[in-house]
C-alpha cells in the first residue's frame, strides 16, 4: 500500500510539473469553451423578436359579422398587429409581395383568404394562427346564432388579447451555446486524459527507468495502480477547475446537481485513463498508442456532439452516435441539468466503471505475464 | 560467503540460446568484472539477476536465497546502475534519489538521511535541488549511481557506468566503486573499457556465445596465454594489408590490421619475427615501429573470443 502511495505522490508531482498536460487539460478546454460558446451563440437561440405586423384587409363580411371583426382588430392591435383597410386601387397581393405589408386578408362569408410573404415566415405563421383563431370563434358564433340567437354575444363578449399564445414545452430547458459547450468540451477533454495515461508505462520504457522499477521490491500491479490513481487525481483536479471556471466566469449552466455531474465525470476520467493504459499495453510504441487514441477520441467527440449538436440524426447515424461514450455522458448530463433526471447517472456511471475495471483487469493480467513492464 | 550464486542458468529467445547453462559464484567483498562483446549474453545474465528477465532453466541465489522464491528479500539487497541513465528529468536530484530509495521501504527521516548520504557520496550534495536536465553527462551518471545505492544494498550491479563521460567524472566513478567496495558492497562491474576492468576488478569472467569461457583474477586470466607472444608493428600505409601470407608463417596464430597497426599473436616457443619482417619488407610495406607486448586483458579477451571487446 505504501508503494502505491509513494508512486502516486511522485506521479502527481510529475503530472503538475508537466506543462503540456496543464495546457492541454486546462487552457485548451477553457479557450475552446469560450470560443465555441461565443462564436456559435446564435445557433442556440430559442427566441425570435418580431416587430409590429401590418396587415391589409378587405372586409366583405355581412353587416352582422362586421362588428366581430372590428372587435378582433381592436384587440390584436394590443399585440402589435395593425390592420389597414385596403383602398379600392390597392393591389393587396402586390403590396405583400413588395414587402409593404406583412399580410393581405380578404374576409367574406365563405371564410378568410390570407396572403403572406414567404420571406417573412414567422410573421406569416402568426397571422395564420391569428385568423384561424378568429375563424373558429366566428364559426362558433354562427352556430350559436342558429340555435340560441340571444346568446350570440357571449362568444365575443369578453374578448381577449391572447388570440395566440405560444408556450414552449420545455420552458428554460434548453442549453445556450455556452452551457452546451461547457459540458461537451469538458467531457471531451476527459477522454483526452487517455493520451496522458498511455505514456504512464511507455514513458518509463522510453526513460529507461522501467528497469529500476522492476528491480525494486514493488509489485507490477502496485506500479500500475499507483500511476492510475495519480493520473485520475491530476486529471480530475484539472477538469474540476475547468468546470469551476466555466460556471463562475463563463456563467455556464451546470444545473442544481453539480456534485452528481462531477461524480459522473469522475467515472468517465476513470474509463479514459484505463483506455489509455490498456491501449498502451497493446501497442508497441507510444506513437502507435497515441495515434490510435487520437483517432478514437476524434470519432467519439464528433459523434458525441462535442463540436456541434447533431439534430434529428437518421437511424444509422443515431446507431453510430450511440457507440460514443460521449453521447451517453452528454445526454445524461443534459437530462440531469434540464430535466432533473438524476437516475440517468446510474447506468452511465455503471457502464463507465464496469468498462474501466474490465480494461484494468486485462491490463494487470497482461502485465503479470509479461517480462518487465 | 557467496553473495551471488548462479547455477546452470539458461535463457532462450525462441531458438536462440542467449545464455547457455552458466554457473558463477561471487563472494562477499569482490568487485567482479563481467566481460563480453555485444550479444555475448552479458546483459541477459545481468537482467536475469536483476529480475528483469525470467530464466528458462537454472537458479540464481542472492545471499543464499533463491530470487524466485524470496523476491522481496533478494531485491532489497540488490542495487542496479543501468547502462542507460535512468532518472526523471522532471524531478530534482534529491527527489529522484528519494523516490527510488522509497521503493525499498525507507520512510520519513531515514529516507531523507539516506538520500542526502547517497547524494553526498556521488558529490552532488550541492546540486540536490537542481533538475537533471541542467546536469552534465558525468553528473547524470553520478546521479544514476546515487539512485542505486541510497537503500544500501549488499550487491550492486553496475552496467557500463562510465559510458560517454569525461575522464574526470570517470575517475570519480571508479573511486566511488572502490569506496563502495570498502564499505562492504559486492559489485558486479561491466564495461567496454578493458583498462577500467583491469583497474578496479578483483575477479573477472569472460562470457562468449552465452557461455563463461574464462574466469579468475587478472593474473590467472593472463596466465592462460603465457604460451603466446604478441607483436604490434606500426606501418606507414593505412590501406589494409593482406595478412593471409603472414598467417601462414610458422607459429602465427592470429593476425589483424587496425588503422596502421598490424597485431600478430604467435606461439611463444617459435621465433618467427624475422620471417614476419622479411615478408613485410619483400612486399614493400614500410615499417615505422615494432613492439612486443606483455599479455593484458585485451589480449586475453581477443585470444579467447577471437574478437575485440568493442566488436
Amino acid at each position: 500500500m505504501f508503494n502505491v502511495l509513494h508512486i502516486m505522490k511522485k506521479e502527481i508531482i510529475s503530472g503538475f510539473r508537466n506543462k503540456r498536460t496543464m495546457i492541454f487539460m486546462l487552457a485548451f478546454p477553457l479557450v475552446l469553451i469560450l470560443v465555441l460558446g461565443s462564436a456559435l451563440s446564435n445557433a442556440f437561440k430559442t427566441t425570435v423578436s418580431v416587430s409590429d405586423i401590418h396587415v391589409l384587409y378587405e372586409n366583405n363580411l355581412n353587416e352582422n359579422a362586421k362588428p366581430y371583426f372590428n372587435e378582433f382588430r381592436k384587440y390584436t392591435e394590443k399585440s402589435g398587429i395593425y390592420f389597414e383597410k385596403a383602398g379600392k386601387n390597392t393591389d393587396g397581393m402586390k403590396e405583400v409581395k413588395l414587402g409593404n405589408a406583412d399580410g393581405y386578408a380578404v374576409l367574406d362569408d365563405k371564410g378568410v383568404r390570407l396572403y403572406t410573404n414567404g420571406r417573412n415566415s414567422i410573421e406569416g405563421s402568426i397571422l395564420e394562427g391569428l385568423f384561424a383563431a378568429f375563424a373558429d370563434r366566428y364559426n362558433l358564433t354562427a352556430e350559436i346564432m342558429k340555435t340560441a340567437p340571444d346568446k350570440v354575444g357571449i362568444a365575443f363578449e369578453k374578448p381577449k388579447d391572447d388570440y395566440i399564445r405560444t408556450e414552449s414545452l420545455l420552458p428554460k430547458k434548453q442549453p445556450g451555446a455556452m452551457d452546451y459547450y461547457a459540458t461537451v468540451i469538458t467531457t471531451m477533454i476527459c477522454l483526452y486524459a487517455s493520451l496522458g495515461a498511455s505514456t504512464l508505462i511507455q514513458g518509463e520504457r522510453a526513460r529507461k527507468t522501467i528497469d529500476r522499477l522492476i528491480a525494486a521490491p514493488v509489485r507490477k500491479s502496485d506500479i500500475l495502480i499507483g500511476k492510475l490513481f495519480a493520473s485520475l487525481i491530476v486529471n480530475t483536479l484539472c477538469i474540476a477547475l475547468v468546470i469551476l471556471v466555466s460556471k463562475m466566469v463563463y456563467k455556464a449552466n451546470w444545473g442544481e446537481h453539480l456534485w452528481l455531474i462531477c461524480l459522473l465525470i469522475l467515472t468517465e476520467i476513470l474509463l479514459s485513463v484505463n483506455i489509455g493504459i490498456g491501449i498502451s499495453m497493446l501497442s508497441k510504441s507510444t506513437a502507435a498508442a497515441r495515434s490510435l487514441l487520437i483517432l478514437i477520441i476524434q470519432l467519439a467527440a464528433f459523434f458525441g456532439g462535442s463540436y456541434f449538436k447533431i439534430e434529428n440524426p437518421g437511424k444509422w447515424l443515431q446507431a453510430i452516435m450511440d457507440l460514443s461514450p460521449l453521447t451517453w455522458i452528454n445526454q445524461a448530463i443534459t437530462k440531469i441539468i434540464y430535466n432533473n433526471n438524476l437516475s440517468i447517472a446510474v447506468p452511465v456511471a455503471a457502464a463507465n466503471i464496469g468498462a474501466a475495471l474490465l480494461i484494468l483487469l486485462v491490463s494487470i493480467t497482461a502485465l503479470q505475464k509479461r517480462e518487465g513492464l | 560467503m557467496s553473495v551471488l550464486e548462479i547455477r546452470e542458468l539458461t535463457k532462450k529467445f525462441g531458438d536462440f540460446i542467449a545464455v547457455d547453462h552458466i554457473s558463477l559464484q561471487i563472494k562477499e567483498g569482490e568487485i567482479f568484472g563481467f566481460l563480453g562483446a555485444n550479444g555475448a549474453g552479458k546483459s541477459t545474465t545481468i537482467n536475469m539477476i536483476a529480475g528483469l528477465l525470467r530464466s528458462n532453466d537454472g537458479t540464481i541465489e542472492i545471499l543464499g536465497k533463491n530470487i524466485m522464491k524470496n523476491r522481496r528479500f533478494t531485491k532489497m539487497n540488490l542495487g542496479i546502475v543501468p547502462q542507460d541513465i535512468a532518472i526523471y528529468e522532471d524531478l530534482t536530484a534529491f527527489e529522484n534519489v528519494k523516490f527510488f530509495a522509497g521503493l525499498y521501504g525507507l520512510r520519513g527521516n531515514e529516507l531523507n538521511a539516506k538520500t542526502e548520504e547517497a547524494l553526498a557520496f556521488v558529490g552532488l550534495q550541492d546540486h540536490h535541488k537542481n533538475y537533471p536536465k541542467n546536469f552534465s553527462g558525468g553528473m547524470k551518471r553520478r546521479l544514476n549511481i546515487a539512485c542505486a545505492i541510497a537503500h544500501q544494498p549488499k550487491l550492486i550491479i553496475m552496467d557500463e557506468p562510465t559510458v560517454g563521460i569525461d575522464p574526470q567524472s570517470r575517475n570519480y566513478i571508479l573511486d566511488s566503486v572502490r569506496k563502495l567496495n570498502e564499505m562492504g558492497c559486492t559489485i558486479i562491474y561491466t564495461s567496454h573499457y578493458m583498462e577500467e576492468v583491469e583497474e578496479v576488478c578483483t575477479r573477472i569472467a569472460i562470457i562468449d556465445h552465452g557461455k563463461i569461457i574464462a574466469e579468475g583474477t587478472k593474473e590467472q586470466l593472463k596466465s592462460i596465454i603465457t604460451d603466446k607472444k604478441e607483436v604490434w608493428i606500426e606501418v606507414k600505409t593505412k590501406e589494409p594489408v593482406d595478412l593471409g601470407e603472414i598467417k601462414k608463417i610458422k607459429g602465427v596464430e592470429m593476425a589483424s590490421f587496425h588503422e596502421n597497426m598490424i597485431q600478430i599473436q604467435s606461439d611463444a616457443s617459435i621465433n618467427n619475427l624475422n620471417l614476419i619482417l622479411e615478408f613485410l619488407i619483400s612486399h614493400h610495406i614500410e615499417i615505422r615501429a615494432l613492439q612486443e607486448k606483455e599479455p593484458n586483458l585485451e589480449t586475453v579477451f581477443l585470444t579467447l573470443t577471437g574478437r575485440n571487446l568493442r566488436d
